[in-house]
């Protein structure tokens, strides 16, 4: 049978982890290059309305691999129901996305089907009939070219914001759908996770939001944080902060951007009264498109900035505010 | 409200014995580690009846790698480590042997280089290194040897009984802001010890609460320091070779301060700089790390640095105070090493090769008390003896007063060194005097609204970004990492005294002189001056300037969580 590519996407509680679209951006264009057809698969339970949201891609196929022992996600779980389905059907590459669950059962199922696995590729190369996968190597001080040795099923997984994930191509249909129910049969699943937890309750995950507000020490008081959010809530987007306003206890810590606080890359980054530290900017220069907005010309802030407003933020977001309002409106 | 870290009361600490402890993992703490190793394994194959074991011997460091929190340009004389490992210059990691020196004098755009190096600042013979790379090495030479390196682990208190030192309590981990117990809280342990050795570094904690409870610098001058902020540099190739050293003088500093710069050729076009500016200037507003982007724009140095990259930034505070300010460097149950004692040459700007050889000699003291199975002073004290008899007296005891001699500033102190340089170092009087530096801080009143001389290098450089820096850029480049929920390690006494009279008489100089940005003074409704004190405690590179320079005295550091701070690559 033609040589398929199989993209393993990821799914929590039936929301699609973004990141597994840059996979599947990544494999249309290893698809494009190799001529071989590209399929997708979603593990877990009841997970058909994610392989129809894939579907409506460009892909040929999408697998809905369920079972009620896939939800919650197990390691043994989902590396026995993948080794399964790609024991039968042998892709020649499967491809996931470099995220903290991949790196859980990836490894596992890789040495079940006794394959070896090219983890946080950063590119890949088609030479001359040979696949080649580049990987970062000593912290990125090297890239490394690597290949596989003998037959597939080959395992390789992509490293987060190497490909955009809205990059992916639209199918001009929306593929087949095909449940695939699997067994999983008693002891083969070792552990029973807990309800998850975390230390500090986080209700946001700002890693998720596409438009973020960010506010920084040009707010000058906390109640004027107020303002920041209306304007966030009018794009319907997240507030978040730089260093000083969550030291000052203003927003809480996860909410802070930067390098003591998260990384995001959204599709919009509005920085409102934020110098631009060297330590902010390395949390938010992968963002898309960057509007600042500070009175100082000479901020920092404003060598990364696609669009910079020099002057005071509280003669302009207010205004700003009801222009979205209008706009979202009409 | 900051809450200030502190060690934890009435809880249960672990208790673990000991024989020698070595808090500090820097060249004199493991050149001693090495050497009593080295005497333990030669006893042992004469003696193997009688084994020792080096099973109870640890070295605490606080860092989370050995060498991660090491900082110096570097020169190092190899006359120390020829005696510890004879061998060593085969296997050390030394960037390049020096090849030529050559000191100026600047001016604001110009220099003047010296016709001839003076004597004390020719270092034929010696090599550049890094120290954080040739600590990692010796370290892994120690660990080799078979004795334990507890990396993140910081020594937080001495344990005292009477006039004894009875061990060190490490870092309560996993406290949070408010100094209440995480879910991952670990209780300090109680290391007791039959004798604790102190190799800290500059400003050791431990060594000033030693100081404090025995009054140790009683009898001596105050010690005095400088501190030191380094940028490495990357540079387009054949701009400097390496082994080249330069010294300068002069600009941007004036005749009211003291200090100078040095540039370090080193291998694979990597280029050393740094300025060292004394703590002991009177204007509260000068900001060492802007005296060294001041310095960069000098023509001769930006034409250097021209197309070049910045790597790596850091900054440590050094103890120049000489002979007279080392305090009695042992006593029941301890010893003290390298910069924590001041065994640092400040007219050949030295100090590795006296830290190693000091640890040396304090491990041969530590193998009699270990055969004798006496650890009380009398054998101790034979560590003071060995240092006396050695060449780190010879080579001390001639610069005693060359610190001292610029009491009043640039140009006497030249005078004095030369009369110094013709009688034996003692100039025009035995024992030179001098003031702890802070003291030499003058209030705003007293100065020129403007700045006046020292305009150039008073408050936060503004940096260009490419060539010269911004505190907060460079503190990036420092790789200053801290658990960020833990009580603040900057210990200030009194914050109202920042908050009111400070703010007044000094204009918080904190903010000037601390090159990681730690303090900041921001905008407060409930204080008099509408300011207040904010730590940035996680931006802290260790380097103790705060201890040494506030002119109240009223801030202790101590270590935070052991594993944080600066991650010294290559410095």
């Amino acid at each position: 049978m033609a040589d398929t590519i199989l993209v393993v996407v990821e799914q929590k509680e039936g929301t699609l982890n973004r990141v597994s679209w840059e996979t599947v951006a990544g494999a249309q264009e290893v698809a494009a290059l190799t001529g071989w057809a590209l399929e997708a698969a979603v593990v877990g339970s009841d997970v058909g309305e994610v392989a129809k949201e894939v579907a409506a891609k460009k892909v040929a196929k999408v697998y809905a691999i369920e079972s009620a022992k896939l939800e919650p996600y197990t390691p043994d779980g989902f590396a026995a129901a993948l080794k399964g389905f790609i024991g039968e059907k042998q892709p020649k590459l499967v491809l996931m996305p470099h995220t903290y669950q991949v790196r859980d059962f990836a490894p596992k199922l890789a040495t079940a089907l006794n394959r070896a696995l090219i983890c946080d590729a950063i590119g890949f190369k088609y030479e001359a009939g040979k696949l080649w996968f580049t990987r970062p190597m000593f912290q990125g001080k090297f890239a490394a070219d690597v290949s596989f040795v003998g037959a597939g099923p080959y395992f390789a997984t992509f490293q987060a914001g190497v490909y955009r994930g809205d990059k992916v191509e639209e199918g001009s249909v929306a593929a087949a759908v095909e449940t695939v129910n699997v067994e999983i049969a008693d002891g083969v699943i070792r552990n029973r996770p807990e309800a998850p937890f975390k230390e500090a309750k986080q209700a946001v995950d700002l890693t998720q939001a596409e438009i973020i507000v960010s506010v920084g020490r040009g707010i000058k008081e906390q109640k004027n944080i107020e303002m920041a959010q209306q304007l966030a809530a009018a794009l319907g987007g997240e507030i978040a902060a730089s260093r000083p306003i969550c030291d000052s206890g203003w927003l809480p810590m996860e909410r802070q951007v930067g390098s003591s606080g998260q990384t995001v890359a959204p599709k919009l980054y509005l920085a409102l009264g934020i110098s631009g530290a060297i330590q902010h900017v390395v949390g938010m220069k992968g963002s898309r498109s960057i509007i600042a907005v500070n009175k100082d010309s000479e901020a920092p802030i404003f060598e990364i900035a696609d669009i910079a407003i020099v002057g005071n933020l509280f003669d302009i977001v207010p205004p700003l505010i009801e222009e979205v309002k209008k706009a979202k409106g009409a | 409200m900051i809450v200030f870290r502190k060690p934890l009361v009435e809880i249960e600490r672990p208790q673990m014995e000991a024989d020698v402890v070595i808090v500090g993992g820097g060249p004199a703490g493991m050149a001693c580690a090495l050497r009593l190793s080295q005497l333990i394994d030669e006893h042992n194959e004469q003696h193997p009846e009688a084994l020792l074991s080096k099973e109870n011997i640890y070295v605490l460091e606080k860092a989370r790698e050995i060498g991660a929190h090491c900082l110096s340009g570097a020169l190092l004389d190899p006359r120390s480590m020829l005696e510890l490992l004879p061998d060593f210059e085969t296997e050390a990691p030394l960037d390049a042997a020096v090849t030529q020196e050559a000191v100026y004098y600047l001016t604001k755009n110009g220099k003047f280089k010296l016709p001839v190096t003076p004597p004390p600042l020719r270092d034929h013979g010696n090599y550049v290194i890094s120290i954080n790379r040739f600590v990692k090495w010796l370290g892994s030479k120690v660990e080799e040897a078979g004795i334990t390196v507890f990396t993140g682990f910081a020594g937080t208190e001495l344990l005292f009984e009477k006039g004894r030192v009875l061990g060190v309590r490490t870092d309560d981990k996993g406290v949070d802001k408010n100094g209440e117990q995480k879910s991952n809280f670990e209780p300090g342990y109680d290391l007791k010890a039959k004798v604790v050795i102190l190799a800290e570094g500059s400003r050791g904690s431990l060594t000033k609460q030693l100081i404090g409870r025995f009054l140790l610098d009683s009898e001596r001058n105050p010690q005095t320091y400088g501190i030191g902020v380094k940028e490495l540099w990357e540079l387009p190739p054949g701009r400097i070779a390496a082994g080249e050293v330069i010294y300068t003088m002069g600009y941007p500093l004036t005749f009211n301060e003291y200090g100078g710069a040095w540039i370090y050729g080193s291998k694979d076009n990597r280029v050393s700089l740094g300025f060292v500016t004394g703590l002991d200037y009177a204007d509260p507003r000068i900001d060492p790390q802007h005296v060294l982007q001041a310095f960069k724009s000098h023509p001769f140095v930006a034409k250097l640095l021209e197309g070049g990259k910045m790597v790596r930034y850091g900054a440590k505070s050094l103890p120049y105070g000489g002979w007279w300010c080392i305090p009695p460097v042992a006593g029941d149950g301890w010893m003290v090493l390298g910069d924590s004692a001041g065994f640092l040459n400040s007219q050949r700007l030295k100090g590795i090769h006296l830290a190693i050889k000091s640890g040396m000699l304090a491990a041969e003291t530590a193998f009699d008390a270990m055969m004798k199975d006496d650890y009380s002073l009398d054998v101790l004290a034979k560590f003071q003896d060995r240092v006396d008899k050695s060449w780190i007296k010879e080579e001390l005891w001639p610069v005693r007063n060359f610190h001292q001699g610029f009491e009043n500033g640039f140009l006497s102190g030249m005078f004095h060194a030369g009369v110094q340089q013709f009688n034996g170092g003692r100039g025009l009087k035995e024992h030179y005097s001098n003031h702890a530096g802070h003291e030499s801080m003058q209030r705003l009143t007293q100065l020129a609204k403007n700045g006046g001389a020292q305009a150039h290098i008073i408050n936060a450089a503004k940096g260009d970004g490419e060539l010269t820096f911004d505190k907060l850029t460079d503190v990036y480049y420092s790789g200053t990492k801290h658990e960020e929920d833990q009580p603040a390690h900057l210990v200030i006494h009194d914050t109202t005294i920042c908050n009111e009279r400070c703010v007044q008489e000094y204009g918080n100089p904190c903010k000037n002189f601390c090159p990681a940005s730690v303090y900041e003074m921001v905008e407060a409704s409930d204080t008099p001056s509408g300011l207040e004190i904010h730590l940035n405690a996680s931006n802290c590179v260790h380097c103790k300037t705060c201890d040494i320079m506030d002119p109240y005295q009223i801030i202790t550091w101590v270590p935070p969580e052991g594993g944080g701070g600066p991650n010294y690559e290559g410095m």
